[in-house]
């Protein structure tokens, strides 16, 4: 509880009927905030004819896994699984490597042009994706990676990297420079320090940044829809989910359950990572 | 750390590497037609699709039999990303298939993109192309030049619920006048019940309107260019569009639920039992079929104008063609003809209920099944096709008719204001289509 | 030499892209020019006359600017004052509302709209039934519309501002916040001379990030308002770009439209960091 006692001093410790008030909304708001997605997976359990029912329920009296069946019996679904867990882990994994290096770079060394790189980590993420999709894919042709899961990969590190460069940077900043100093009296090497000392410091700071590129790449399906063009094997999940979202025969549950297949290994993501991302993303402040 | 020569030479290599114009992909024909080897082949991967490959695998097992050394390598493409894997297979030609299937709407815009290849000679020469419906026809027709083999029509027709009509003691409309006041009648009654269900951004809903009342879509300018104008702002044109939107207000189908409709939650509404009557296809028979309205409804064709007449219906449905990249030109065509033959064809009505594009096949056809009759009957009457210009792909995507509907519809704009407006954009993507 | 894997690969997918981009926006180009049907051909500045001389275009600029602008301003709103909620509760309902508001930022943007959409169906929806307004539509009226994607973007959006801004609090050292306490300041006081200059590194790329992200919303509008609501009265830039290019495979001019947005994004940030450098701020 140390956490609350550093926050003491902030709030000259509440008197009780507020704190109640406060937690009472805060309790309140969580169930607003959740109620969408409780109103997914309730879909995605409530039996055929319900959910275009015009007495919408909060419950359902008969659960059927009929959805999931649906959604789990798509072919190879097992293969796509573990395409969009190798695509989103090798983004997290390249990405968290190449912007550490990255970051430490622009915030241990000064050098010419290094606020107009910066501003360009910004730009690079202000263009509209979609409308890169088509110089992307003359790219990837050339690189001989068209049907691969390579051509997923690499451009969602580039689109994470950015970002990841940014959030980095305030962890790397947090790490005081003494400490450097001190590696170097005491003999370490450069790689040693970078290593042995100012990863494991900013590691919270990594993870926090892997929350995103990791969203970013399970969720897509523009790349995966523009680049995967005939080898069926290397498809994704989203692309395979995407058949329940077809106009043609609107099939809520089918997509409610679909939908909560994509959110879960998120949120398994999220809840695991949880408590690093919140003293990973404070450290972004400690300048 | 020394950026800037670094960058530099990023760039420069850039610049080597691009040349001075955006890059593109040489889709020539190829000129190779190998007698044996692999052809890949897209189709369709429909709602319930074992049936339709269970017809498709009988016909590549006797092609391959025919064809020593040749395998036939079928791919079932989710609908609703085929445009991106087309335009991704014209512009990387070792991805790309040799035989695909494609939405006749498509034809025009593949043919500009140079995907397709100019098969007139053998189509021609197939014996059994000249009972191919004229519609049909049309639809892989650019030019006068044959891109294609018609695979299956979709054409749509009225939906009416039985009971509601036997306890409101009321006949199916026999006219577009009737039509309106029945369902107007069966609101005013039910009120829970839309009388015709209708979607302002169903615009193959609301085409037959037009052309009932002798509109359409764009004219033809004549000569061999193939260019179009734009005719949805004549007068004819206009009445068919008052037609139409006359039908959402409070007493059939209030606009702030109806005007965002599709044509498919038309039919989804009809099948919940919310509508009297709905415009649906051939093809929505097993979404009806699965809704709460099952054995309480009955098909007739869509009323004309003039009393017991047929309104002109959009002729539907895809073709079976062969890419310009393939590099097995004999078999490729003899393959898409083997799809698409009469024998294949009745068996995949017998399948999947795709209405075959033989006019002989498809007789015997309904005959067999009573439920389609009303709808070859509807194609009988005359169908009708869009432009075949490449432009009409950007007038589609651009969605310039459900907005010209919606305008009217919502009160933003009056109907010749809103027909004249998606008149300059249907021309303006006519001509910059060539 | 620790930047090196970074500029090769942002050189090779991003900025070699966004040259091309560049350039093809200058150029006649559409799916007949890319699968070679057709020879490229220079238009200059064409494409971007035919954008700027479009008035539909112009509308849809500022409906962009002023949604994108309301979308910021609300997710920043909420996640600030969620985050200070945050910080005067115990761990359990903090835990509880940390949770929720996970849950709703590992919903993929797709998913999310379409559940948004169910909640708010004038037929089947909870939404209408528990507000007791029958089968009011959401989606017909321009304002409501826009409203129903603000709720959705500002639901999927606030969990990141309020997530970081509450761990920039916690990250303030106790005694600075004792010691201002201490000398009679008010909560108001408190927020708005100790701790936003200390956070505002934080909410600078907080700031950043959600104009960024809200300036180029794509899928919420294309999923909830059916490609652009009725006759395209919801349409934002990044959709209309879609539409009128990506759709209709005119690649030049969506090309234009992509390096219109990415300048105006550039000159937004630029100015905001001027401002920031201005009071001190480094970047």
């Amino acid at each position: 509880m140390s956490l609350l006692r550093g926050l003491g001093g902030f709030v000259r410790r509440p008197r009780r009927p507020w704190r109640l008030a406060a937690e009472a909304s805060a309790l309140l708001i969580a169930v607003v905030v959740a109620f969408p997605l409780y109103w997914m997976v309730l879909s995605a359990f409530k039996p055929a004819g319900e959910i275009e029912s015009s007495e919408p329920r909060p419950w359902t009296l008969a659960p059927s896994l009929d959805s999931f069946r649906r959604v789990f019996g798509q072919q190879e679904f097992g293969r796509y699984f573990v395409n969009s867990l190798v695509v989103a882990g090798s983004v997290v994994i390249v990405s968290a490597l190449i912007a550490f290096l990255a970051a430490t770079a622009v915030t241990r060394f000064r050098f010419r042009f290094r606020t107009t790189l910066l501003i360009m980590f910004l730009v690079a993420q202000m263009v509209p994706v979609e409308a890169l999709t088509i110089p992307l894919f003359f790219t990837m042709r050339g690189l001989g990676l068209l049907n691969t899961l390579g051509s997923l990969i690499l451009p969602q590190i580039a689109f994470s990297l950015p970002f990841a460069i940014w959030m980095l940077r305030g962890f790397v900043k947090a790490v005081p420079d003494a400490l450097e100093e001190a590696a170097y009296i005491d003999g370490a090497s450069r790689s040693r320090f970078l290593w042995q000392i100012l990863f494991p410091l900013v590691f919270p700071g990594l993870v926090a940044t892997s929350v995103f590129s990791f969203i970013s790449a399970w969720n897509d399906f523009l790349f995966a829809k523009s680049f995967i063009i005939s080898d069926t094997s290397q498809s994704t999940l989203p692309m395979a989910l995407l058949v329940f979202y077809k106009p043609d025969d609107p099939d809520w549950g089918g997509v409610m359950a679909a939908s909560t297949v994509m959110t879960i290994p998120v949120l398994v993501f999220f809840v695991l990572v949880q408590r690093r991302l919140v003293s990973g993303l404070g450290g972004a402040v400690k300048d | 750390m020394k950026l800037a020569p670094r960058f530099a030479v990023l760039l420069a290599a850039a610049a080597v590497a691009a040349g001075c114009a955006p890059q593109t992909s040489d889709n020539s024909s190829s000129d190779k037609d190998d007698k044996s080897g692999t052809l890949r082949v897209w189709l369709f991967q429909e709602v319930g699709n074992d049936p339709k490959a269970k017809v498709v695998d009988s016909v590549v097992t006797a092609f391959e039999k025919a064809h020593k050394g040749t395998k036939v390598d079928v791919e079932y493409i989710p609908i609703d990303t085929r445009a991106q894997r087309v335009k991704a297979a014209f512009n990387d030609p070792k991805s790309a298939p040799d035989v695909m299937e494609y939405g006749n709407t498509d034809t025009a815009g593949y043919v500009k993109d140079g995907g397709l290849l100019d098969v007139t000679k053998e189509f021609g020469a197939w014996s059994e192309a000249k009972d191919t419906d004229p519609t049909a026809k049309q639809s892989v027709t650019v030019d006068g030049k044959t891109y294609g083999s018609p695979f299956y029509v979709g054409v749509r027709a009225l939906y009416y619920r039985t009971d509601v009509f036997k306890d409101l003691g009321l006949q199916p409309p026999k006219s577009m006048a009737e039509l309106a006041a029945t369902a107007r009648k069966i609101h005013k009654a039910k009120s829970d019940l839309y009388g015709l269900v209708v979607g302002g951004a169903y615009t193959y809903g609301a085409m037959p309107f037009v052309w009932a009342n002798g509109g359409e879509l764009a004219t033809a300018k004549g000569g061999s260019g193939g260019s179009y104008t734009s005719a949805i702002d004549s007068a004819a044109a206009q009445k068919g569009i008052k037609a139409y939107t006359s039908l959402f207000t409070s007493d059939n189908c209030p606009a702030a639920k109806c005007a965002v409709m599709g044509g498919n939650d038309t039919i989804t509404a009809f099948a919940a039992g919310k509508a009297g009557m709905a415009i649906g296809g051939d093809f929505s028979h097993t979404a009806v079929e699965a809704g709460k309205v099952k054995g309480k409804y009955a098909v007739v064709p869509l009323p004309g104008v003039a009393s017991g007449s047929v309104a002109p219906a959009f002729a539907g449905g895809n073709n079976i063609g062969v890419l310009k990249s393939t590099s097995h030109r004999t078999l490729a065509v003899d393959l898409m003809e083997q799809l698409t033959s009469k024998a294949t064809q009745a068996s995949m009505f017998d399948a999947m209920g795709f209405l075959p594009t033989f006019t002989d096949v498809r007789g015997a056809a309904a005959a067999k099944v009573p439920f389609e009759k009303p709808f070859v009957q509807t194609l009988a009457a005359g169908t009708k096709f869009v432009p075949a210009s490449p432009g009409w792909s950007e007038i589609d995507s651009s969605l310039v008719l459900p907005t010209m509907l919606q305008e009217v519809i919502s009160g933003k704009k009056s109907v010749a204001a809103a027909s004249g407006d998606a008149a300059k954009k249907m021309n303006s993507a006519f001509s910059s289509a060539g | 030499m620790y930047l090196a894997p970074a500029l090769v690969v942002l050189g090779g997918l991003l900025v070699y892209p966004i040259y091309q981009l560049g350039l093809i926006s200058f150029f006649q180009y559409t799916q007949a020019q890319v699968s070679g049907g057709e020879p490229t051909t220079f238009k200059g500045f064409g494409n971007y006359s035919e954008l700027f001389s479009d008035s539909q275009f112009w509308q849809v600029l500022l409906s962009t600017v002023l949604f994108a602008g309301a979308c910021v301003v609300s997710t920043l709103a909420v996640g600030c004052a969620l985050a200070v909620l945050l910080t005067r509760v115990r761990a359990l309902p903090r835990l509880v509302l940390m949770l929720a508001a996970l849950g709703a930022w590992a919903t993929p943007a797709v998913t999310g709209s379409t559940v948004w959409l169910l909640l708010f169906d004038p037929d089947f929806g909870p939404v209408n039934r528990i507000l007791g307004l029958g089968d009011h539509s959401w989606t017909y009226g321009r304002l409501s519309a826009f409203f129903l994607v603000l709720l959705e973007v500002v639901w999927c959006s606030f969990p990141f501002v309020m997530v970081t801004v509450y761990a920039g609090i916690r990250a303030v050292p106790s005694e600075v916040l004792e010691a201002a306490a201490l000398d009679g300041a008010s909560q108001w006081r408190i927020w708005r001379s100790v701790l936003t200059p200390m956070l505002r590194p934080i909410l600078t790329v907080v700031t950043i990030q959600s104009v960024i992200w809200d300036f180029k919303v794509f899928t919420q509008i294309y999923v909830m308002t059916n490609g652009g609501g009725i006759a395209g009265q919801n349409l934002v830039l990044n959709v209309y770009a879609y539409q009128q290019a990506f759709a209709s495979s005119k690649y030049s001019l969506g090309s234009a439209i992509g390096v219109v947005m990415l300048l105006m994004l550039l000159a937004v940030t630029l100015v905001y960091l001027r401002l920031l450098r201005r009071q001190g701020e480094e970047l």
